[in-house]
């Protein structure tokens, strides 16, 4: 699920930028130093929005470095347990198969991918109905269900099924060649 | 009616009795007691429970019929009565069992062993039977008065019984239903092995047939006792005479059981676990004894199990035997476990059968009369030589087990190694699900824990608030998705998360290898690793939000770990188990994983080596290379280690072996820019260089600059352990044999050369070496270490400079530091601390190329390098060559003129360093850059700073080395020698590395051909190892110098 929130991190900044475009430079410095990070607590933050605040800039001892304590408008991108994604396969073997939707990485165990779908160890390997209709192999978009995460600091893990109604592929590159 | 009023009367009071009965020593039979009850109770009471009741329970059973018809049709007629009978009394137990299922709790085993019996074994003496049952019915319709048989019954029982039960018995009174002396005895009857019930129940016959004539009380079966059966008589008389004419016994042996024994003849012990298939079970006796086996059939009837062992055969032996060649026995010797191979089988020409078991269908090899199926041994063995309590298979085994065809056993058998658990398995907190019992599937909390009791908070509505509920009877309850932590069994301390429950299995996804985990809650014992998943018995998994990684060290080995396992095999540490590790092993080819205990681990291989990829690029640690062929072509990743050629690559994306990939280094490229660089680099270079070398090696000059770097720091520390340190050598001998280098470490026996060619170290055996070897210029590589990726070039051109480089390094180099200090002699300050030694050379090099138009092509690479200081060289090429003179003048004008003239290039470098840093040396060890090289050249090579009037060894190739003296130095480093030790002889020219320095000896007159005293002479007057003491002419100071720098005066 997406949130739209603001967080606060102090930045660091070296004396060297200091200057006319110093808040600028603090806002790349941010963007380039936050996006794509994960943090436990929010997830992934996806894009900076704004900055809401930059504080007081406090010259650290010893160094020269300046911490500015910013106030940014963000937007995160958080999965939770019983939430439905849409994702993309990206590894297929016989424990199941993993798949990404933005930054999580999603597992789906072949326990929790329907009994009739098999796994081939073909060429590529996938997972057939046994009447070859629905095949789930790399790039194949498959929603799913999130039923669990795992959380660390800078990682979010998920388990997923699609052993469920309305769950599996939606759209399946091999289909469409 | 009295009768069944009398009759119905006992059925009422039969659940009281039960309750009194069940605070009694056997539970399972209160049930007879009730009926004997109804005859007034029975010797003993509870005390004789058992089959004992077999007999009278036949009896009794004839008489519920009588009561029921009774209840049901009073005046029903006897021949009615008659026709039924006979049913009935088949039947009988199927009635009891529903009064059984009344009186709720008390449902006993006897119950179905009764019935039991009578199912069987009604068939056995049915005709028997139905042959008596005539008179039996009709003397029973005789005493149509049932007080009659009341009263007959309890004179029988008259002595022991207990008229009346209380409602409350105390232990006293249960006390008193244990046998004493006045009781009947319980005699032990040897029959035959398998027909002890069989015994029981003619005997039971025999009793009902003749009535009273019978003395015996009752006769007893134990299912756990073959070949005997117990008999409850007053007499051994009685005994004998009862059993007399009866087959299957065997009078002969009468043994009385001992009156304290009594009771736990017929004492029940609680049940063991059933044997079911799949069971694991350890053989208790034979060649087999305390292996592990797994019950693939039981036979309850005749006692038997079919279990699957892992053969212990000898084949050579089973061959010999066979043909009947003699076979000597060695008591002692238990073949080792191993799975049979027909084929090996055949190969020694034991015949192999292949037969199929008509009970089950299946095929099995049949060999000498054994069975295997898959190389396991199908056995047929009693069920008393199995034990079956407490059976915990340890890793290894179940892992032995794991035969290769068999795939993926299923979990059932894992549930069978329900043991018994460990104390304080749940915990307030825990989400539980009762597995047995009528609460079945509630699911609930732990609130409380006490010892067999877990109170739980039950998850529905409308149940109090909490349960207790035994421990057995609960189990740890997960959802998909849970984030668990294993807490026992060999994955302990791993977290994962559940994908899927499976009563009591998960299976988890563990968190640090990507893998499927089997757990059980129910029982916490060990790993079975099949394929790639592992299931776990985990008695213990409990919810955590905790991430750990599971257990990654034990012992001194640590997760990811290079591990060396023997001689030739090493591997990766992919996980870390209880008691194993996981190892990868160090196979290109194919990837292979062993499981290996920590013992088997020889040791850690903590080296950095370095290994050369398909371009011939030096792989090191942490570079990104790509897999170019084999298994894992395509993939990518950081060099984890490197081992006998061997890279350990670790690719996130790569899902086995916890990301690790194992491929020869030579089918693999390294990824990344610098790399690639200078490979390309390196080739035009390799020509460029090969053909210069040798003319050049005069440039021992440029080396200095380097060299002097390492005298600033490394020298000082180096030397004390070892002078070799940092010296530059060749190596003589092995497969580096020919390469020159510097000497970086030393470690006992074995030497670390940086090798100047190739860049890289290499660990060589120190007689393998050669240390006096004049190097020319050994100290490019140092430099181009430290330079990093441009330093590959210089080696090419540094030949060239040579005459130049000297002066330059020293000027050059003030320049562009400061960009302002064109002066040189200033210069020299400033450059010290900066050691910019290479910056020298760069400088240098433009000079030289200026000076050497046909080099060009060579430096453009050095372009790069000099790129930053473009203008510092402008000026410098100009300034270095008129320098010459400067730094002369300021700086060291008597060592620098007398060599000028001949040896241009190696003197006025040696000149300007000298004059610059004469003060500097000590000062500035940064500078190093001169000051350093002083000393250190020392160690090194005389060539560099050959002075005239010296005594050298001129080795012309193909020639002896002859003796001779330096006349003069030739701008091109040559030497003009002139031959002979007092250099009357022929006048030669010599190329720098055609000259040795003739080591000086104690009280020889010397030139100090480096350091701040080079050129003066002295006289050696001592020597302290690589020190000689120098008492210097001119001052006649007493100096301590570096041996290497001192050359023997002609």
């Amino acid at each position: 699920m997406f949130f739209h929130i603001i967080l606060e991190r102090n930045m660091q900044l070296h004396p060297r930028h200091f200057g006319p475009r110093l808040r600028d430079k603090l806002v790349s410095k941010l963007m380039k130093d936050v996006e794509g990070t994960c943090s436990g607590r929010h997830g992934f933050v996806v894009a900076i929005m704004g900055i809401e605040h930059v504080g007081k800039g406090l010259i650290r001892d010893g160094t020269g470095f300046v911490t500015f304590p910013v106030k940014y408008k963000c937007v995160v991108f958080r999965p939770f347990k019983g939430e439905i994604l849409e994702a993309v396969v990206t590894m297929v073997n016989k424990m199941g198969f993993f798949a990404e939707a933005g930054p999580v990485q999603v597992f789906v165990s072949n326990h929790l991918i329907p009994d009739d779908m098999e796994f081939q160890s073909a060429d590529t390997p996938n997972y057939t109905t046994s009447d070859n209709s629905v095949k789930i192999q790399k790039d194949s978009e498959v929603r799913l269900k999130i039923i669990g995460t795992r959380v660390d600091a800078t990682e979010i893990f998920c388990i997923g099924t699609i052993k469920d109604d309305f769950l599996g592929v939606i759209s399946d590159p091999g289909a469409a060649s | 009616m009295g009768r069944g009023d009398d009759y119905e009367d006992d059925d009422d009071i039969e659940p009281e009795d039960g309750d009194e009965y069940g605070e009694d020593l056997y539970e399972e039979e209160p049930e007879e007691e009730d009926e004997d009850d109804d005859y007034g109770g029975r010797g003993g009471g509870g005390g004789k429970g058992g089959k004992g009741s077999v007999k009278k329970r036949q009896r009794s059973d004839f008489i519920d019929d009588v009561a029921e018809e009774d209840d049901d049709e009073e005046e029903d007629e006897e021949v009615y009565a008659r026709g039924r009978r006979h049913k009935k009394s088949r039947g009988g137990g199927f009635i009891d069992d529903i009064a059984a299922e009344v009186d709720d709790d008390e449902e006993e085993e006897e119950d179905g062993e009764d019935d039991f019996i009578v199912d069987t074994t009604t068939d056995v003496v049915e005709d028997e039977r139905r042959m008596h049952r005539r008179p039996l019915l009709s003397r029973e319709e005789q005493e149509e008065d049932v007080e009659d048989l009341e009263r007959r019954i309890q004179e029988r029982y008259a002595r022991s019984s207990q008229s009346e039960y209380d409602e409350e018995t105390t232990d006293v009174e249960q006390q008193a239903l244990l046998p004493s002396v006045r009781d009947p005895k319980l005699w032990m009857v040897k029959c035959a092995i398998g027909r002890e019930r069989e015994v029981a129940v003619c005997l039971m016959q025999k009793c009902i047939d003749k009535g009273s004539e019978l003395q015996i009380r009752s006769v007893v079966a134990l299912d756990h006792l073959k070949n005997f059966v117990y008999v409850e008589a007053d007499k051994e008389a009685h005994v004998r005479e009862a059993v007399k004419g009866m087959r299957n016994i065997y009078p002969s042996k009468i043994l009385l059981v001992p009156i304290k024994e009594m009771t736990d003849v017929l004492s029940v012990e609680t049940k063991a676990i059933d044997l079911s298939r799949d069971t694991w079970v350890r053989m208790k006796t034979g060649t087999y004894k305390g292996d592990l086996a797994k019950v693939l059939d039981v036979d309850n009837v005749r006692q038997r199990v079919t279990v699957k062992l892992i053969p212990r055969i000898d084949l050579q032996v089973l061959a010999n035997k066979l043909e009947g060649r003699d076979v000597a026995k060695k008591k002692a010797f238990v073949p080792p476990p191993r799975f049979m191979n027909t084929e090996e089988a055949r190969d020694l020409h034991i015949r192999v059968e292949r037969r199929r078991d008509s009970m089950t269908g299946d095929y099995y090899e049949n060999i000498n009369g054994m069975m295997f199926k898959d190389g396991f041994l199908i056995k047929s063995v009693s069920i008393k030589s199995i034990s079956t309590q407490n059976i915990q298979p340890t890793f290894d085994e179940l892992e032995k087990f794991r035969h290769p065809g068999e795939g993926d056993g299923d979990i059932g058998s894992l549930s069978t190694l329900f043991a018994t658990r460990k104390k304080g398995h749940f915990m307030k907190g825990d989400a539980v699900i009762v597995v047995k019992g009528d609460l079945k599937n509630l699911k609930g909390w732990v609130e409380k824990v006490e010892d067999g009791n877990v109170h739980i908070r039950p998850n529905e509505k409308g149940l109090p608030k909490t349960l207790a509920i035994n421990e057995k009877d609960l189990c740890k309850f997960f959802e998909p998705g849970n984030h668990v932590k294993v807490i026992s069994g060999s994955h302990e301390g791993a977290t994962g998360m559940v994908v899927k429950v499976d009563f009591h299995v998960l299976i988890i996804i563990s968190d640090t290898t990507k893998e499927d985990v089997r757990l059980s809650c129910f029982v916490s014992l060990c790993v079975l690793t099949i394929g790639d998943k592992i299931r776990v018995f985990a008695d213990h998994v409990v919810e955590s939000s905790e991430v750990t990684t599971g257990v990654t060290k034990i012992g001194g080995f640590e997760l990811h770990d290079l591990v060396l396992l023997d001689n030739a095999t090493f591997g990766v540490i992919i996980r870390v188990e209880s008691e194993a590790f996981q190892v990868l092993k160090g196979v290109p080819d194919r990837p292979e994983v062993v499981l290996v205990r920590l013992r088997e681990i020889r040791s850690k291989i903590d080296k950095k080596l370095f290994a050369q990829d398909r371009s011939k690029n030096p792989v090191a640690v942490k570079d990104v290379v790509k897999v170019l062929e084999g298994p894992c072509k395509g993939k990518q990743g950081p060099v984890e280690h490197i081992y006998r050629g061997v890279l350990f690559i670790f690719d996130r994306h790569h899902l086995e072996h916890a990301g690790f990939i194992c491929a020869k280094s030579q089918s693999c490229l390294v990824v990344g820019g610098s790399r690639g660089n200078r490979e390309k680099m390196g080739d035009p270079l390799s020509y460029l260089r090969t053909p210069q070398r040798i003319p050049q090696s005069p440039g021992r000059l440029p080396p200095r600059g380097p060299q002097s770097d390492f005298g600033g720091r490394g020298r000082g520390g180096g030397r004390g352990h070892d002078s070799l340190i940092g010296t530059t050598i060749k190596i003589r001998l092995g497969p580096y044999k020919g390469y020159r280098g510097r000497v970086k470490d030393i470690k006992g026996t074995t030497v670390r050369v940086e090798l100047e060619s190739q860049m890289k170290e290499v660990t060589v055996e120190r007689s393998y070496i050669s240390d006096n070897v004049t190097v020319t210029t050994p100290y490019r590589d140092t430099s181009r270490y430290g330079m990093g990726s441009e330093t590959p070039m210089h080696p090419s051109r540094t030949p060239m400079h040579p005459y130049m480089t000297p002066m330059r390094d020293a000027r050059a180099t003030p320049i562009h530091d400061g960009m302002r200090t064109p002066m040189r002699d200033r210069a020299w300050n400033p450059y010290a601390p900066m050691s910019p030694a290479r910056e020298n050379w760069e400088d240098a090099n433009p000079a030289s190329w200026g000076s050497s138009p046909q080099y060009r092509p060579g430096s453009p690479p050095s372009r790069t390098y000099d790129a930053p200081t473009p203008v510092g060289w402008a000026s410098t090429p100009g300034g270095n060559y008129n320098d010459p003179e400067t730094p002369r003048d300021g700086n060291a004008p008597s060592p620098y003129l007398p060599s000028t003239p001949g040896t241009q290039p190696t003197t006025p470098s040696s000149v300007s360093y000298l004059p610059g840093t004469p003060g500097g040396q000590p000062t500035t060890p940064g500078g190093g850059g001169l000051d350093m090289m002083s000393p250190m050249i020392g160690g090194e090579n005389e060539g560099l700073w050959l002075l005239p009037d010296i005594l050298v060894n001129v080795i012309k190739s193909g020639d002896d080395s002859m003796v001779g003296v330096v006349q003069e130095v030739l701008p091109d480093g040559s030497c003009r020698v002139a031959l002979g030790t007092s250099g009357n002889g022929e006048v030669i020219t010599a190329l720098p590395n055609e000259i040795d320095l003739i080591p000086p000896r104690k009280a020889d007159k010397i030139k100090i051909m480096g350091g701040a005293q080079r050129g003066f002479t002295g006289k050696l007057i001592g020597v302290d190892g690589a020190d000689g003491i120098v008492k210097v002419d001119e001052s006649l100071d007493v100096k301590i110098l570096d041996m290497g720098i001192l050359a023997k005066l002609a």
